[in-house]
C-alpha cells in the first residue's frame, strides 16, 4: 500500500524523490483516514522557500485543521491546482493525484533521516495499536 | 488517564461497523462510519440513522406536571394536545439559556423532556429544585435504560419499518411497534429534513439498528449531525448559545411566549426586550477562501466585533457557512465583515441564517 520508492515523515507526509534534488510531497494514506473528508487545501505558493519539519501549509477536513509540515527544506516549485479545486483527491488517490506540492530540495541530505515504507508501516501500526487500547 | 465515558446502548455496533468514534459530552460516540460527506449527502437524498441516544430523555409526571413545565420552559407545554411536541427553551432567572430541549405530551399528566447531553446534573438540579417535595411532580430521568435513534431524510416514509407512522404530522408523536420492538416516534429532528425519533427500552436497540440498516439506512454519525444542523441554519447549545446569551440575542426570540403566563426568566427577558439587544447571532457565507471554525474572531475594519460560534463546509451547497455573534449594527444581510483564520481575515458576507432549505432550490453561489 506504502510505495516503496518514497520517503516517509512522523507527520505522515511523504516525499517521492524523482531526481536528485527534486520531488512531490502529499499525505499519507493513514493521515486521510485520520482526517476524514478533505475540503480545503492552503499550501504555499511556488517560489516559497520551506524548511524540513517546519509548517509549510495547512489542511482542512470536515472535522479537523491540521498542519502540513515540510519533509525536507527548499523551495515550492508548484502545487498541485487540481487537488486546491478538488480537495477529495487527497482521500481517493493520497499517494498519486492527491499530491500538494513539488520541491526542489536545498540539502538533499536531509532525506537521509526519513522513513522508509517498511519503517513508515511499522511506525503507523504501532500508533494503531496505541489508538485502540 | 482513566476515561469514564459513558457509552450508548449502541456502543458495540458502532465498533463492529469500524466507527471512527469520538468523545462528545461525557459519551462516545461515532464520528463518522465511512465518511462525513457521505452520510450527510444520504440524509438529504435518502435516508440516515443517528444514534442520539447522549441526549438526556427525562419523563415528568403527575398531576401537576403541566403546571411544572409551563413555569419552567419559555413556551407552554402545558397547552400542547396529547401526541404532539414542540421545540422549547429552558431559561434561567436572569434570561440565560440553561438549555434548548424538545417536550413531547404523551398524556393527560404525562410529558417527556429531551435535552441536551451536556450539564445533566446541573439540569436535573434545576428541575429538583423548582418541584421541590410537590408529590404531584414526579422527574425521572430515563436515558441510562432507554436508546434513542434518529432516522432522517426524505426517503424515510418509504421505508417498510415507518411506513406505519407516515401519517404523523410534523412535531407528532405515538406509541407504536417497529417490527416487534415498542417504541415511542416522533416526527422530530435536528437536520433540516423530514424524520423521526425513536426512543425504546436500552435492550432493544440493536434489534431497532439493525432493522433499519437492512433496510437500506446509512448509518451516520456526528460529523454529519454537525453539518446537517448548521447547514438547515439550526443552533447548537454549548456553541451558538450558553447560559451567558439571551435567546434575544441568539435569534430565538420566536420560542419565547412572552405574553402568556409566567415562567422562570420572563421579567428579565421583558426588561432585556425592552432595552434592546447589543448584539446578534447570524448566519455568514465565507466569501473569501478559508473555513471558519468555532472560537475564531470576526473583524470589521480591523476590529474585532465577535465570535465564530459554529462553523465549516456546507456539503449541500459547496460553500463555507458559519454563525457567530456581532454587535447589532452589523447585523444586517448582505453586510461585508471578516474571520481571521490563522490570523489572516478572510472575507465573509453575512446571509440568511437558514442556508438550507429543504425543497428550496439551492444555488450554491447564492444562498
Amino acid at each position: 500500500m506504502t510505495p516503496k520508492e518514497y520517503k516517509y515523515t512522523q507527520e505522515h507526509e511523504w516525499i517521492c524523490p524523482e531526481s536528485k534534488n527534486k520531488g512531490k510531497v502529499g499525505l499519507t494514506d493513514y493521515a486521510q483516514s485520520q482526517l476524514g473528508d478533505v475540503v480545503f487545501l492552503d499550501l504555499p505558493a511556488p517560489g516559497t522557500q520551506v524548511e524540513q519539519g517546519k509548517k509549510m501549509g495547512e489542511v482542512e477536513s470536515v472535522k479537523a485543521v491540521s498542519d502540513i509540515f515540510a519533509p525536507v527544506s527548499g523551495q515550492v516549485l508548484e502545487i498541485n491546482q487540481t487537488a486546491i479545486d478538488e480537495p477529495g483527491l487527497v482521500n481517493q488517490d493520497p499517494y498519486g493525484a492527491g499530491w500538494l506540492v513539488r520541491l526542489e530540495f536545498s540539502k538533499p541530505s536531509e532525506l537521509g533521516v526519513l522513513m522508509d515504507s517498511e519503517e513508515y508501516d511499522k511506525f503507523v501500526a504501532e500508533l494503531s495499536e496505541e489508538g485502540s487500547e | 488517564m482513566i476515561e469514564l465515558l459513558k457509552k450508548t446502548p449502541l456502543n458495540k455496533v458502532h465498533h463492529e461497523l469500524r466507527a471512527r468514534m469520538a468523545d462528545f459530552a461525557g459519551w462516545q460516540l461515532p464520528l463518522w462510519y465511512t465518511s462525513i460527506l457521505e452520510e450527510h449527502r444520504a440524509v438529504r437524498s435518502g435516508a440516515g440513522i443517528f444514534d442520539v441516544s447522549d441526549m438526556g430523555r427525562v419523563w415528568i409526571t403527575g398531576g401537576k406536571a403541566g403546571a411544572f413545565l409551563d413555569r419552567l420552559l419559555a413556551k407552554r407545554a402545558g397547552r400542547l394536545e396529547v401526541g404532539s411536541s414542540q421545540l422549547c427553551l429552558l431559561c434561567l432567572e436572569d434570561g440565560g439559556i440553561l438549555d434548548d430541549l424538545w417536550a413531547y405530551r404523551v398524556g393527560t399528566d404525562r410529558y417527556l423532556i429531551v435535552w441536551n447531553a451536556g450539564d445533566i446534573e446541573q439540569k436535573l438540579g434545576w428541575l429538583q429544585r423548582w418541584a421541590g417535595s410537590d408529590p404531584d411532580i414526579v422527574i425521572q430521568d430515563k436515558t441510562a435504560d432507554t436508546v434513542m435513534v434518529a432516522v432522517q431524510g426524505p426517503a424515510v416514509c418509504q421505508l417498510q419499518n415507518l411506513k406505519g407512522v407516515s401519517h404523523l404530522p410534523r412535531f407528532g408523536h405515538t406509541r407504536t411497534r417497529i417490527g416487534d420492538v415498542e417504541v415511542l416516534a416522533a416526527r422530530t429532528g435536528y437536520t433540516g429534513e423530514d424524520g423521526f425519533e425513536i426512543i425504546a427500552d436500552a435492550a432493544n436497540g440493536l434489534h431497532l439498528w439493525e432493522s433499519f440498516m437492512k433496510q437500506g439506512v446509512k448509518p451516520c454519525g456526528l460529523g454529519a449531525r454537525d453539518s446537517l444542523r448548521l447547514e438547515a441554519g439550526m443552533l447548537l447549545y454549548g456553541q451558538d448559545m450558553d447560559k451567558s446569551t439571551n435567546p434575544f440575542e441568539a435569534g430565538l426570540g420566536w420560542l419565547l411566549e412572552m405574553d402568556n403566563g409566567e415562567f422562570i426568566g420572563k421579567n428579565a427577558l421583558l426588561e432585556i426586550k425592552r432595552q434592546g439587544v447589543k448584539r446578534k447571532h447570524v448566519g455568514f457565507q465565507m466569501t473569501g477562501q478559508g473555513i471558519a471554525r468555532s472560537g475564531y474572531k470576526i473583524v470589521e475594519c480591523g476590529q474585532e466585533v465577535g465570535k465564530v460560534t459554529s462553523g465549516g463546509y456546507a456539503p449541500t451547497l459547496d460553500v463555507n457557512i458559519g454563525f457567530g455573534y456581532v454587535p447589532i449594527e452589523l447585523a444586517t444581510i448582505g453586510t461585508d465583515i471578516e474571520i481571521m483564520i490563522r490570523n489572516k481575515p478572510v472575507a465573509a458576507e453575512i446571509v440568511n441564517r437558514q442556508f438550507y432549505k429543504r425543497g428550496a432550490q439551492n444555488d450554491p453561489q447564492r444562498i
